[in-house]
């Protein structure tokens, strides 16, 4: 299942935190769509994953925002 | 001539505030029977909520920070000391205690709430000095009589007062060094973000302080469960903390009416503009403070800016002037980082915080706030503050 969470316009730590409440209800193998603006936000999600042992897949520019892919692996 | 009415709903900082602004600046209107300003409030007294920090961490006596709120709200508003059950947005009533008002204004200022009953064994393990003021004398009990052991300070979001999880930690390193205790003590600072603060030009300042202080810091920390028995908490992320003494701050909801009236998200906050306040999709309703969803810190300080901006909007569209208030997004909470010292996290929509290096006169500032509070939610000192932070608006439009 995907998820997509837009953060757009909301600054640290406003992203990984929306990110979370997601993550709290995801399963393992979800992938969760993190779109922002604030480019803290591509440093965060990577630490957390690291800690997490969740995995990003890629994080894309798109014009005036980026969108972070993370799978869930462990939940 | 039906007069017009104004509904706020919520008694804290924010609603008691903007019920004087309108009541003080429709004065005129308000005694030819033209305007009616209705306060509604579920408690009769009001509490000066920063001050919970100093019960909890400093003995301080509570009576010293609650009034009445009958002493505080100037002549001109109704103050109904009833809480609302239902507000009905689109046909402009609200129903409380058997009875229903139909309003021509509204401006919900209804809060946040701590339900520490989200996480599974936070409620009966933790002490919470953060949102009310039995709860923070109990946490005085408690941390007065720490001896030894590991106490975490664990931060849950969303929460209001930013500031208060990273200041509750220097407090309580300087409580127990002041009764000898603290070389017995390992205190742990758990928190949800990536660094000690959420904003990092912040965080450069904080984090050498918890390191000089000796308290460790653990980030990306998010609460999954606390096991009672074996007295640990575990993260989402796999971490153990093991703890003698957890002190907490839960994760917040929004007012259970605003979910009741189906008004909020699914955390029950507000969907609001975050520039002109207005409930979004409504241009009579306004929201401000905790009760909003706008990505901005949940404090005093913005619950007071934004209720000098709504009251302006209402009375502005009342008196025809069409101009529209746009909040700027200024913030300026105190952080107070234990030995007397404490910054001050300033910053707009569009210039975030910058580092800030503690000092002994902006914990002066902080300690002086309490004294004036009681005069600043009457609508007093506006001009004071509005030197010191500049005007927390711009503005748009014009004659009509």
């Amino acid at each position: 299942m995907r998820h997509v969470v837009d953060a757009r316009g909301s600054f640290c730590p406003g992203p990984i935190t929306e990110l979370i409440k997601v993550y709290r209800k995801a399963q393992p193998g979800d992938e969760i769509e993190l779109l922002a603006t604030d480019p803290a936000a591509k440093s965060d999600v990577r630490a957390w994953a690291q800690k997490s042992g969740n995995e990003v897949l890629s994080i894309e520019e798109r014009g005036d925002h980026f969108a972070i892919l993370v799978k869930v692996v462990r939940r | 001539m039906r007069a017009i009415k104004i509904a706020v709903v919520g008694g804290g900082t924010g609603g008691t505030l903007v019920a004087n602004k309108l009541a003080s600046e429709l004065g005129e209107r308000i005694r030819r029977g033209e305007v009616e300003v209705h306060l509604f409030t579920d408690r009769p007294e009001h509490y000066f909520q920063p001050a919970n920090l100093d019960i909890a961490f400093k003995g301080a006596d509570p009576r010293r920070f609650v009034k009445d709120e009958r002493e505080l709200v100037v002549r001109g508003v109704n103050l109904h000391p009833n809480a609302v059950k239902l507000i009905d947005l689109n046909n402009r009533r609200l129903t409380f205690n058997g009875s229903s008002l139909e309003f021509d204004y509204l401006v919900m200022a209804t809060g946040s709430r701590a339900v520490p009953e989200l996480i599974e064994g936070l409620a009966e393990t933790s002490y919470n000095f953060h949102t009310g003021q039995e709860d923070a004398r109990r946490t005085w009990e408690a941390v007065s009589r720490f001896e030894r052991g590991t106490a975490v300070v664990l931060v849950n979001v969303p929460h209001k007062c930013p500031p208060s999880p990273v200041e509750a930690a220097f407090l309580l390193d300087e409580h127990l060094r002041r009764r000898g205790v603290r070389q017995n003590v390992e205190i742990v600072y758990a928190t949800p973000y990536t660094r000690a603060y959420p904003t990092h030009s912040i965080a450069e300042v904080v984090e050498p302080l918890l390191e000089e202080r000796g308290i460790q810091l653990v980030t990306l920390f998010n609460t999954d469960y606390v096991d009672a028995r074996e007295r640990k908490v575990r993260s989402l992320e796999g971490e153990e903390i093991r703890f003698d003494l957890l002190i907490t701050v839960p994760p917040h909801r929004g007012a259970e009416v605003v979910t009741a009236s189906g008004i909020g998200d699914e955390e029950g906050w507000i969907p609001t503009d975050k520039e002109t306040l207005q409930i979004k999709g409504y241009d009579y309703a306004f929201a401000i403070g905790d009760a909003t969803d706008i990505p901005i810190s949940k404090s005093g300080v913005v619950a007071h800016l934004e209720a000098i901006v709504a009251a302006k909007n209402v009375i502005a569209d009342i008196e025809g002037t069409g101009v529209v208030h746009c909040y700027t997004g200024r913030i300026n909470c105190p952080l107070e980082v234990g030995e007397g010292r404490a910054l001050f996290v300033a910053g707009t929509y569009t210039s975030p915080p910058e580092r800030q290096e503690p000092s002994r006169l902006k914990y002066l500032m902080k300690r002086v706030f309490p004294r004036i509070y009681w005069q600043m939610v009457r609508g007093r000192f506006e001009t004071v503050f509005d030197l010191y932070l500049g005007k927390p608006y711009t503005t748009k439009g014009g004659s009509r």
